[in-house]
Parts: structure tokens; sequence; C-alpha cells
């Protein structure tokens, strides 16, 4: 038995640990714990968004800060709401979108290993853009589309070869680790063809930065996501059947192949639009899903849990990467790690052995 | 002899002459062409000629790095998915090729080692340190160092790891400058002091390996059926853990890091002579060298004069293989 069948054992459903919530005469189910930590996570994560608006080259009380977010007159209206917030909001809807793009496909690969990463898209949009860079592409308005077209462009070949007779989950991951890595590596080659200041930059982008980043950017992500609402809310509920086997599923009237290539594809949409607007920024789809998943103790990593750590992890991050090092500012990719893979090592360690199940 | 052993024996014997196909392309193909002869007479009977000495200086210490290299990752890879029980680990995704970046990098940034045999140790302490601490992070907690702990441990510790890295390097424009020659992953430029340094470390990770085949097939089966047929499973991971390490380090010290080869070669194998490891593993020792080398063949041709690593070429020739495979047979980890 592979680590892939062992979840199948188990109810993708569990009534205890559930409450069901009615709203005029629909219904549907909320997973207390995870609804408990959603909560706590949005509050903390207004806590680092305050702090993250106070820091800076100059100090701002918390108190002015409130005070232009709730968009009354301030004398520090022009650094906290021109000059940070733009970055910050980029901030937290990229770190969304990839923290519910990785949830989406370690549901669907049902392995808590894969993320966009794993399934083309990072590599593709990288590949694409250092490739941009090396023929002389440096515009940061022209380099997300050429990413968001390889990020596509990768995925839909990794379907392409995945699509046979339906998407096994095994299949479709390890054809996109295959694409995936001879994307990322004909990104090396680019990267060792170039000077070396192309080869700096670029490595910068595949880092994942939100330096000079602004609404420009966050415009692109901010629709996307607008428009993805009602598949989310659709991926909501059709997820809890790619935990069952194909049998049981078929039996019940799921069909299971549409449901993967349906979550899968909006986890790509998402990965691909984040990355155009930040650059791939490291690890968050793999990690935010697996810290969310441990928080709220769901068999699958939830969705909205998944989309606050997303942002928390890439707040913080990107506070740490301005700040740390000043007047040097790194990419916020360095630290989104830094600030991610310690705590879901923590997590790891204090678990329970019953609670380290599969994606 | 059964059907099934008479095709295993069959796919085996396939592969060592494929191997031996593999070894004469590396030292008769190349920005040189020199005939299988020339070849022969340079190994066995010296000479001076300029063709002898390319034979004998360049083409022999690459082509023995190749081997060395190919089988050490293929047979890490199919160790790491074995206790993982994951068909997406290898080297890479767990930390320990990344360990022995962030050694690398310390020591071209911190240390002033420039030479690729300076790289060795650096590389060999990276890989050690990664693994210890991913072993430490999996096997804390109850439970033990369950599969999928160990796998997210190892991919959360690779995070860090290449924080850390990408940190130093961009920070330090002189070190990216050394370091992404490096990163890429080549066969090129290595001499026979290198694989001075890693052979006993390849000999006794492989041994260790090996002696834990029967081990691996009992792991496959889940932890309880394991202990029920009296198999220490921590043990086992313990020493599955290890002898990958070794193994890894071996590799990534001698070649810098060449992904994929890990994850591929055990697919390849097991589609060929099933999931058996007293199987499974000598096919992998033999087709990762087989795919490392000819690939490396390939990279020497393809764009004269220059050389595309063979990390570059083992994606971009192995993939076409591992798609083929995956659409063609149903996926066992």
């Amino acid at each position: 038995m592979s680590a892939l069948d062992h979840d199948v054992s188990r109810p993708a459903v569990r009534a205890a640990g559930y409450t069901v919530v009615r709203a005029g005469r629909g219904s549907f189910l909320v997973h207390r714990r995870a609804a408990v930590a959603a909560v706590a996570l949005a509050a903390v994560l207004a806590v680092a968004v305050v702090a993250s608006l106070c820091v800076g080259e100059s100090f701002v009380a918390p108190t002015e800060v409130v005070r232009v977010l709730l968009g009354q007159p301030s004398p520090d209206e022009l650094v906290v709401g021109t000059l940070r917030l733009p970055r910050l909001v980029t901030g937290l809807l990229v770190g969304a979108a990839f923290g519910v793009a990785g949830a989406l496909i370690q549901t669907v690969a049902r392995n808590p290993l894969a993320s966009p990463d794993v399934i083309g898209v990072t590599h593709g949009a990288g590949a694409a853009t250092v490739a941009a860079m090396t023929f002389g592409v440096t515009s940061y308005t022209a380099l997300p589309y050429v990413s968001v077209g390889g990020g596509l462009a990768a995925a839909a070949l990794v379907y392409l070869f995945a699509w046979r007779k339906g998407l096994s989950a095994s299949r479709f991951v390890l054809i996109g680790i295959g694409i995936s890595v001879a994307l990322g590596s004909l990104s090396r080659l680019f990267l060792t063809k170039g000077d070396y200041l192309v080869a700096q930059q670029a490595k910068v982008w595949l880092t994942g930065s939100l330096n000079g980043r602004g609404y420009e950017q966050a415009a692109p992500l901010a629709t996307a996501l607008l428009l993805l609402v009602v598949p989310l809310l659709w991926a909501a509920q059709a997820r809890r059947g790619v935990s069952l086997d194909d049998d049981t599923a078929t039996a019940l009237g799921i069909r299971l192949d549409r449901v993967r290539l349906g979550l899968s594809a909006i986890g790509v949409v998402l990965a691909s639009v984040a990355t155009g607007a930040a650059g791939p920024v490291d690890f968050v789809a793999l990690l935010a899903p697996q810290i969310a998943r441990r928080l709220a103790r769901t068999e699958q990593p939830p969705l909205v849990c998944s989309a606050l750590t997303g942002a928390l992890v890439v707040v913080v991050a990107d506070l740490l990467a301005r700040r740390l090092f000043s007047p040097i500012e790194l990419p916020v990719g360095v630290f989104t790690a830094l600030v991610g893979a310690p705590y879901l090592m923590w997590l790891l360690i204090r678990t329970r052995s019953r609670s380290g199940g599969t994606a | 002899m059964s059907g099934v052993a008479r095709r295993r024996v069959g796919w085996i014997s396939a592969a060592a002459l494929l191997l031996l196909v593999a070894v004469a392309a590396s030292l008769a193909i190349g920005s040189r062409q020199i005939s299988l002869t020339e070849v022969y007479d340079a190994l066995l009977h010296g000479g001076t000629s300029d063709n002898a000495q390319v034979v004998r200086s360049l083409r022999v210490p690459r082509t023995v790095i190749g081997v060395m290299v190919g089988a050490a990752l293929a047979v890490a890879g199919t160790v790491l998915q074995g206790i993982t029980r994951n068909p997406i680990a290898e080297p890479g995704i767990l930390g320990i090729s990344q360990g022995a970046s962030l050694g690398v990098v310390c020591a071209i940034a911190f240390f002033g080692v420039h030479t690729l045999t300076g790289y060795v140790w650096f590389a060999f302490a990276g890989a050690a340190a990664a693994a210890v601490c991913v072993y430490a992070v999996a096997s804390g907690g109850r439970g033990g160092a369950s599969p999928v702990k160990l796998a997210l441990a190892g991919a959360a510790m690779n995070a860090f790891i290449a924080s850390v890295v990408s940190a130093i390097v961009t920070t330090n424009a002189r070190a990216l400058d050394e370091f992404r020659f490096w990163d890429v992953g080549s066969l090129s430029g290595r001499d026979a002091t290198i694989a001075g340094q890693t052979w006993p470390f390849l000999a006794l990770g492989l041994l260790l390996v090996l002696a834990m085949a029967r081990g691996l097939d009992a792991l496959a089966l889940g932890d309880d059926v394991a202990r029920g047929l009296g198999r220490n499973v921590a043990l086992l991971r313990l020493a599955g853990t290890a002898g990958a390490t070794v193994l890894t380090g071996v590799a990534v010290a001698a070649a810098g890091p060449i992904a994929f080869t890990g994850l591929a070669v055990p697919h390849i194998a097991r589609a060929l002579v099933g999931t058996a490891h007293r199987w499974l593993l000598p096919m992998a020792a033999l087709l990762g060298p087989v795919m490392l080398l000819l690939s490396d063949v390939i990279g020497r041709v393809v764009f004269p004069p220059s050389e595309v690593p063979v990390s570059v070429m083992t994606a971009l020739a192995g993939v076409p293989f591992l798609i083929a495979l995956v659409r063609r047979k149903a996926v066992a980890a």
C-alpha cells in the first residue's frame, strides 16, 4: 500500500467536529476547529498588517495607520497609504493565492509534497521569464504576462500528457515533476548563459520579490481572485470527493476525473497569476496548506485557513525582507521559508501520530 | 527459473549491456572523436598521442565519476521513495542535496574555497547536517519518523536551506557568480582526485543499502505489517536515511546537484523489474549511470563547441522516457 492510498480507508467527512450552518434555505457544514483557526489566523494577520504598515524607513504610530486604513485624514497618508499599502496588498493577495493553489493541488495529488512547483506552473513561469530576461526584456510591465503565459503553457502540457482516459493523481504528479524539472533545467541553463548582472536579476525574480510591486501588479491578481470566487465555492464542496477511491466515487456518482481537473485548474490559474505578480515566491504554496491543516486538524488542507496562512507568511516575510538588512531590501522569497519552514517543523515535532496522516 | 525471474535477469543483463555501451560512448564521443580501438589502446597500452592523453586524463575520470554519481543518485532515490512511501521523494526534495549546496555556498562565500576538490568536504558536511536535522525533526513527537513526517520534514528543511542559500547569493554577487556554475550540476572539469575522495563513501552507502533490501520490501507493506514480519521499522528508516544521505553526498559533492535522475530512474527500474528491492536496487544502480552518461554524451555534442551541463541534459532527455512510462503503466510507489 502506498502513501497515496493511505487516506482512502478513512471517511472523507466526519460528522463529529462539524456544525451545520443554515442560512435561509441553504445549509452547509462548517468544521468547528477550522473556523476557530481561521478567526485566530485573521486576527494575527490583522496585527501583522498594521505592524507591516508601521515599520519602514520611518516609524508610523499604529493609531495613525488605523486612521489611514479607515479612510480618515492623517499626516502619514502619503507614507502609509501611497508607499506601503500597495505593496502590502500585493503581498496579501499573492500569499492568499499561493496558499489556496497549494491546498487545491495537494488535495488533488493526495500528496503533501505537491505544490504548483511540482506540476510545472512556477517552473514554466520561471523558464519563460528568465528566457525573456536573457533576451533583453526587463520591464516589469511586460514580464508578468510572459510569466503567466509560461505557467499556463507548462500546466497545459502537464494535463496533455497526464490525461489518459482520466486524470490519475499519481500520473498527474509524476508527469508534472518531469515537466517541471525539464523547465527548471532550462532556466538554469539560461542563467549560466547570460552575464552575471542578468543572472543576479533573474535570480531575484526566481526567488520571488515584492520590491517595486504595487496596485499595478495587485489589480490583475485581485480580478482573478474575484472571478474565481464561484469556482472556489464549488471547489470547497467538490474536493471532499477526491479523498475517496475511484470505485467508491463512481458508485456515488462523482466524476473524479472532472473534479480533479477542475480543482487543479483553479490552483494552476491562481498560482500562475500570483507568480506573474511577484515571481515564484518560494515554498508558500507548499508550506502554508500543511501548516493550516495542522492548525485546523482537518483531513484535507482547509482552503480559508490556507489562504490566511499564505498571506500571513508572505506579509511577515516581506516585513523581515524589508527591514532585517536595511537599507538593502532582500527578495521576500528568501524569507518565506525562513518564516514558514521552522514553524511547520515545530508543528511536526509536537504533532500527535494520529494527525500525521496524508494530505 | 520462473518466467518472472527470467524476465528480471533479462532486463538486468540488458541494462548491464547498455551501461557498457554508455561507457564506451562516453570514452569515445566528444568534441574530439576518438575511435574505439584507439580508446582501447590508450587504456591498455598507454601511449602519448593527444588522443591517448585526452582519453586517460579527461574522459576516464569523467566517465568514472558519471558512473559513480548515476549509481549513487538512482539508489538513493529508490531508498528514499521506499522509506517515505512517497513516489515523488528524491534527494532533492528531501533537503539533502540542498544541504550540500549550502555547504558549498559557505565554502565560497566565507571560507575562500574555490576549487572543485575543495568543495567536496563542504558538500558532504552540508548533506550530513541537513539529513541529521531532517531525521531529528521527523522522529520528534509521538509516533516517531512516519513516512509522511519524514517527507514533510524533508520538504520543510529543503525550503529552509534553500532560503539561506538564496539569502547568501542574493547579497553576495561574487559568490553567486561562482556558485551558479557549481549549482547547475555537471561532470565537466572533474578530475580523478574527486573520484578518489568519494569512492569509499559510495561503497559504504551501497553496502548499507543493499543489506537492507528485504527490509525495504517489508516497509513497503506498511509499518504494521513490517513490524509483524519481525522488522525493526525505526532502525530500517534510520539506516535507509543514513545510506541515502551518504549516497546523495557522494553524488552532489562530485557533480553538483543533479535533479531528476534520483526521481526518474527508480520509476523506470520499477516498471522493468517490479518492486522487490533485491532486484530493484541493482537495476537502479545500472540504469542511473546509463541515464547520466548518455545525457552527458548528448550534452557534449548537441551544441558544439559549448557543452550542455549533464543536469540539464538528464532532465531534457529523461523526461520523455518518464512520461512514456508513466502513461503506459500504473505507478507503484
